[in-house]
């Protein structure tokens, strides 16, 4: 046992996923250590806010003030809102109204708004522009409202007896806070969902549900495949023909479909994690059954077999003995790939709806659902979906690299 | 070699010219599929979200043609192949007149409406619509217990040919001889369609007289008094094209026709698909719930625009609402029920359920109307104003149910009566993801307030069989849709929301879901129809919405549009937008007055 560890450990593919799925165990198990949310706590008022750190407005007002001089500041105020696309906007709607090309510099940003302020007319609708370009010089002509004030803000509160705003504080525009200093910061490193709730917690809990599912599954798949393969191998006969009776009509049923059926009979009520995970089971075992019994007649003949008949053992103690121990190797690998396949399986249930029931535990399917059906592939969230396929990606990656590594050290003829 | 080369071309060129010679004898036939594979994009107005699978039928008697870019009838009927003799405006809740000729007219009684049909209007096979035909229709809907039929027959006694042109619809009357409903009365015109008699025999004659034949056959040579008619339909698409016959062109009508030569819905597989095709400019037009719809022009910066500018994008119209079932255990107590609406997060349903496609409560107080300014103007905002709520008010609920003695007895949590804690379900069919999404959070204001409260998901085809069960214990907190814009709104959303007379009924499509039982609002919903008195109408509506928001049989989570409306201008511009002063209403250019925005539209660059 010791040999096979110390072997595995020498295998680089085998380490590599062993690397990579401890790095996913350990993030599973430390961060709600530091983020103590519920995953499913809905946090964000509205849907999917870009990752970033948000700072509470409020409080930046009452954080301690510090005033540099940044050369650079002002052109960054107006580059946020006065990019190259704008300036290039604004010249086609002053020559389509009527303003030579040439007395217009959009790379003069005072003269730019001069002749953007004295002409500007919402109202105009030139011909050939769509009522949808009219919208968004309206926008456009909103958003420049003050830019090139010089002037600062004045914050102002109402007076709770005449009701009449009181100047507070005023906001210079070199004034900056530091944002250790702001009473209430927020990182959300992989923004919200649809729920509006924190993506990285929850996908982080997911991927602890999904690992679950897939243990769940793997076992139970791994269990009945070991013992019917076992039971048909060794004690053949009756056995062995009723077994594989069952077993070949499970294979030719695409296990999907049967996962599907199950499913859905089952109904969304019913249908908790651990639930999805015996279902999922219960329908992947063929494989592993059929591997074992080829595996267990080429040794069920084999001397120290036969020799442990003859001194009496019984049919357990020769199975667990002198049987399980040479196929044990491949076992685990099976069981390996079925863990990785039961991940995925419950990402294609969960995205079919027919996963676990919705916002009772995250998983990486239902994560993949809920980003589809408020359609943010189309509206380019990628932090929505993006990572969640990247962690099943990395899961079933190293999963699947463990198992090949393993194959090399107990196969000789495999290794490199 | 060169002279065979050019015998072979010289016999070929004579077959050319032969055939060419043999079609021009003939007028050039048009085949509507090889046509329909490659529609002209500057004649055709695309749409998505009205179909999903294809067309059965164009049967206007049928309720079963699946068949919505032609045949809807209701409050804003579609009357792009078909029409109505008035259409109904959302916008100011007024009826215009299409196939009628100027306003209907009341007899002192109330009892009997009259109106013309104008001069030019005709069929598409060029005869004239008569009265003879509104009469028929009418026969028709009776006697083979249509849909229609058996919606009306409780309210109107007959409508009768006077002449050719003129009309009368003849109202039910009651024991003291008023029109049982004249509210429904005069929905009637803009409701249904006007069919047309001729065509109307020939399928009786088809059938020989079974109702059941009758609603299922597929009308395939119905005639039309519309705009369009049917051009081409299979499992990917549905094409209608103008009858530039259309009598509308007629001065007394549109003066004009329509601008897209084709009206086509290709048959998108689901949401994202007609989301998708919309952002690529394929469909001009999309009534789908298109989550954060903004980004599009925002973000995209695509030439896509809502009937609104700014959030809540749409003109709402409907009140998506959860009922209270009062068979189930505490929830006949109303401390309970008001403090459940109470704490609910609305704020939140609207910003992350309906990505801010809804107004907030804040901006539009709940009462039983919807947020367009003719029910508004209803009732009296001053009066009600302390019994509306505009939620995730944790405190006030926690303090209602303190107050009320209903507090954790056993320590667990959760708050009890009689020692038994109060847990129920929150129930909403599944995929239904906007609904789905409204009721977790509906869950989650439960946590806060010591009531358990989770969430159930199941299939629509359960769904459905157990909340139009008025004796189910099965749901406790359910959602269900309400009646949107129409003529006889509020008056039918105030009966739906609270008449006795659904209550505990089974097979109940129609309201009360929850059981809620009080005479006063029944007295007050037999009286609303027969009031013409703005005053008192008011007056009653306000009553009405007193009641509702002091007993809370059911609470509204959102407001929600009866078409949901984005238009992309990449091809057609000028659609009806709030701004642009037209008072068309974002009906899909099809439904009710929404079609006079088809007169408009023109080609972008023209």
């Amino acid at each position: 046992m010791k040999h096979i560890l110390h072997e595995a450990f020498r295998s680089p593919k085998f380490v590599t996923g062993f690397v990579i799925f401890m790095a996913i165990l350990a993030l599973v198990v430390f961060y709600p250590l530091f983020v103590t949310d519920h995953p499913l706590a809905i946090i964000g008022q509205g849907t999917f806010f870009p990752p970033g750190i948000y700072v509470s407005v409020y409080d930046t007002t009452n954080a301690p003030q510090y005033t540099m001089m940044l050369p650079e500041a002002e052109g960054n105020r107006i580059g946020a809102k006065l990019g190259d696309v704008e300036r290039e906007a604004m010249r086609e709607w002053l020559i389509d109204f009527g303003i030579p090309r040439a007395e217009i510099d959009i790379d003069d940003t005072a003269k730019l708004m001069t002749l953007w302020d004295a002409y500007y007319d919402p109202a105009l609708r030139f011909q050939g522009m769509t009522s949808a370009r009219q919208k968004y010089f309206a926008r456009l002509d909103a958003s420049l409202e003050g830019l090139l004030v010089m002037e600062p803000r004045v914050i102002a509160v109402p007076n709770t007896e005449t009701g009449a705003f009181e100047a507070s504080q005023s906001i210079e525009l070199t004034d900056f806070v530091n944002v250790n200093e702001v009473a209430n910061v927020r990182v959300l490193p992989l923004g919200t969902d649809n729920f509006g709730r924190d993506m990285l917690t929850q996908l982080v809990s997911a991927i602890g549900t999904s690992l679950q599912i897939g243990l769940v599954a793997g076992t139970v798949a791994t269990l009945i495949g070991l013992t019917l393969g076992l039971m048909a191998g060794y004690i053949g006969g009756l056995v062995d023909d009723v077994i594989m009776f069952f077993t070949n009509l499970f294979t030719a049923i695409p296990g999907i479909v049967l996962l599907i059926l199950i499913s859905y009979s089952i109904g969304q009520e019913n249908r908790g994690a651990v639930t999805v995970a015996v279902v999922i089971g219960v329908t992947s075992w063929v494989w592993t059954t059929r591997a074992v019994r080829a595996q267990v007649i080429s040794l069920r003949n084999r001397d120290h077999v036969n020799l442990s008949k003859l001194s009496g053992h019984s049919i357990f103690h020769i199975i667990f003995a002198d049987i399980l121990p040479y196929i044990l190797s491949y076992v685990v690998m099976a069981f390996i790939l079925q863990i990785s396949s039961g991940i995925l399986a419950e990402a294609g249930l969960s995205i079919l709806g027919l996963g676990p029931k919705t916002t009772d535990v995250p998983t990486l399917g239902l994560m993949m659902r809920w980003a589809m059906i408020y359609s943010a592939h189309i509206l380019n969230k990628w932090w929505a979906f993006f990572p969640v396929i990247v962690a099943i990606a990395l899961i079933s990656f190293s999963l699947n690299l463990m198992n090949t590594g393993l194959d090399q050290v107990f196969n000789p003829a495999l290794r490199e | 070699m060169k002279k065979s080369i050019f015998r072979v071309l010289s016999v070929l060129i004579a077959v050319v010219m032969f055939a060419g010679a043999l079609a021009a004898c003939k007028p050039a036939e048009v085949d509507p599929a090889e046509v329909a594979a490659a529609l002209p994009r500057e004649e055709t107005l695309y749409y998505a979200g009205l179909q999903w699978g294809s067309v059965v039928g164009w049967n206007p008697y049928s309720s079963n043609n699946n068949n919505a870019l032609a045949v809807a009838q209701g409050a804003n009927a579609r009357i792009v192949m078909f029409e109505t003799p008035y259409m109904y405006n959302m916008i100011d809740g007024k009826q215009y007149p299409l196939l009628a000729d100027g306003d209907y007219t009341w007899n002192d009684a109330m009892t009997e409406l009259t109106f013309t049909l104008k001069d030019a209007a005709k069929w598409s096979d060029g005869t004239k619509v008569t009265a003879e035909d509104v009469a028929y229709t009418f026969d028709t809907h009776i006697k083979y217990e249509t849909s229609t039929g058996v919606g009306v027959a409780d309210y109107v006694e007959d409508v009768v040919a006077v002449d050719e042109k003129t009309v009368t619809v003849k109202a039910k009357l009651n024991d003291a001889g008023q029109a049982v409903n004249p509210l429904v009365v005069s929905a009637y015109v803009s409701d249904n369609y006007v069919i047309q008699k001729a065509w109307t025999e020939t399928l009786e004659e088809r059938v020989a007289g079974d109702a059941e034949a009758f609603k299922a056959d597929p009308g395939d040579d119905a005639i039309g008094s519309g705009p369009y008619m049917p051009f081409y339909d299979d499992d990917t698409k549905v094409v209608l094209i103008r009858n530039d016959k259309y009598w509308g062109k007629d001065k007394s009508m549109w003066g004009m026709l329509p601008a897209p030569k084709y009206l086509a819905h290709t048959i998108y597989a689901d949401n994202n698909a007609g989301f998708l095709a919309l952002k690529a400019g394929e469909v001009d037009i999309s009534q789908q719930f298109n989550s954060n719809v903004q980004d599009l022009w925002l973000v995209d910066n695509l030439p896509i625009s809502t009937y609104l500018d700014d959030a809540p994008y749409g003109l709402t119209a409907s009140l998506p609402t959860a009922y209270f079932n009062l068979k189930s255990f505490g929830l006949d107590n109303v401390a309970v029920r008001k403090a459940i609406a109470m704490a609910v997060d609305y704020d939140t349903i609207i910003a992350n359920a309906m990505t801010n496609q809804s107004p907030t409560f804040n901006q539009v107080p709940r009462s039983v109307m919807n947020p367009t300014d003719g029910e508004q103007a209803l009732y009296d905002h001053a009066a009600v104003a302390d019994l509306q709520w505009a939620g995730n008010d944790v405190e006030g609920a926690n303090k209602l149910l303190d107050d009320a003695g209903i507090v954790d007895t056993d320590g667990d949590g959760y708050r009890d009566i009689d020692g038994t804690k109060l847990s129920y379900n929150a129930v909403c069919p599944n995929g239904w993801s906007d609904w789905q999404a409204a009721i977790e959070i509906v869950a989650a204001a439960g946590e806060k307030i010591g009531i358990e409260i989770t969430t159930y998901f199941p299939e629509w085809s359960v769904y459905q069989t157990v909340f139009t069960d008025g004796n189910q214990e099965e749901y406790d907190i359910f959602m269900v849709w309400s009646n949107g814009a129409g003529p006889t709104n509020p008056w039918g959303r105030v009966r739906q929301l609270m008449s006795s007379d659904f209550a505990g009924t089974t097979g109940n499509w129609n309201g009360n879901w929850g059981g809620y039982v009080n005479p006063r609002i029944d007295e007050i919903i037999a009286e609303i129809p027969q009031t013409t008195d703005q005053a008192k109408l008011v007056e009653l509506y306000t009553e009405a919405t007193e009641i509702y928001l002091t007993d809370v049989p059911s609470f509204t989570l959102m407001y929600r549009p009866d078409q949901f409306y984005t238009v992309n201008e990449s091809v057609w511009t000028d659609f009806p937008a709030a701004t642009d002063g037209r008072n068309i209403p974002p009906m899909n250019l099809a439904d009710g007055y929404g079609v006079a925005g088809l007169y408009y539209l023109t080609l972008v660059g023209d």
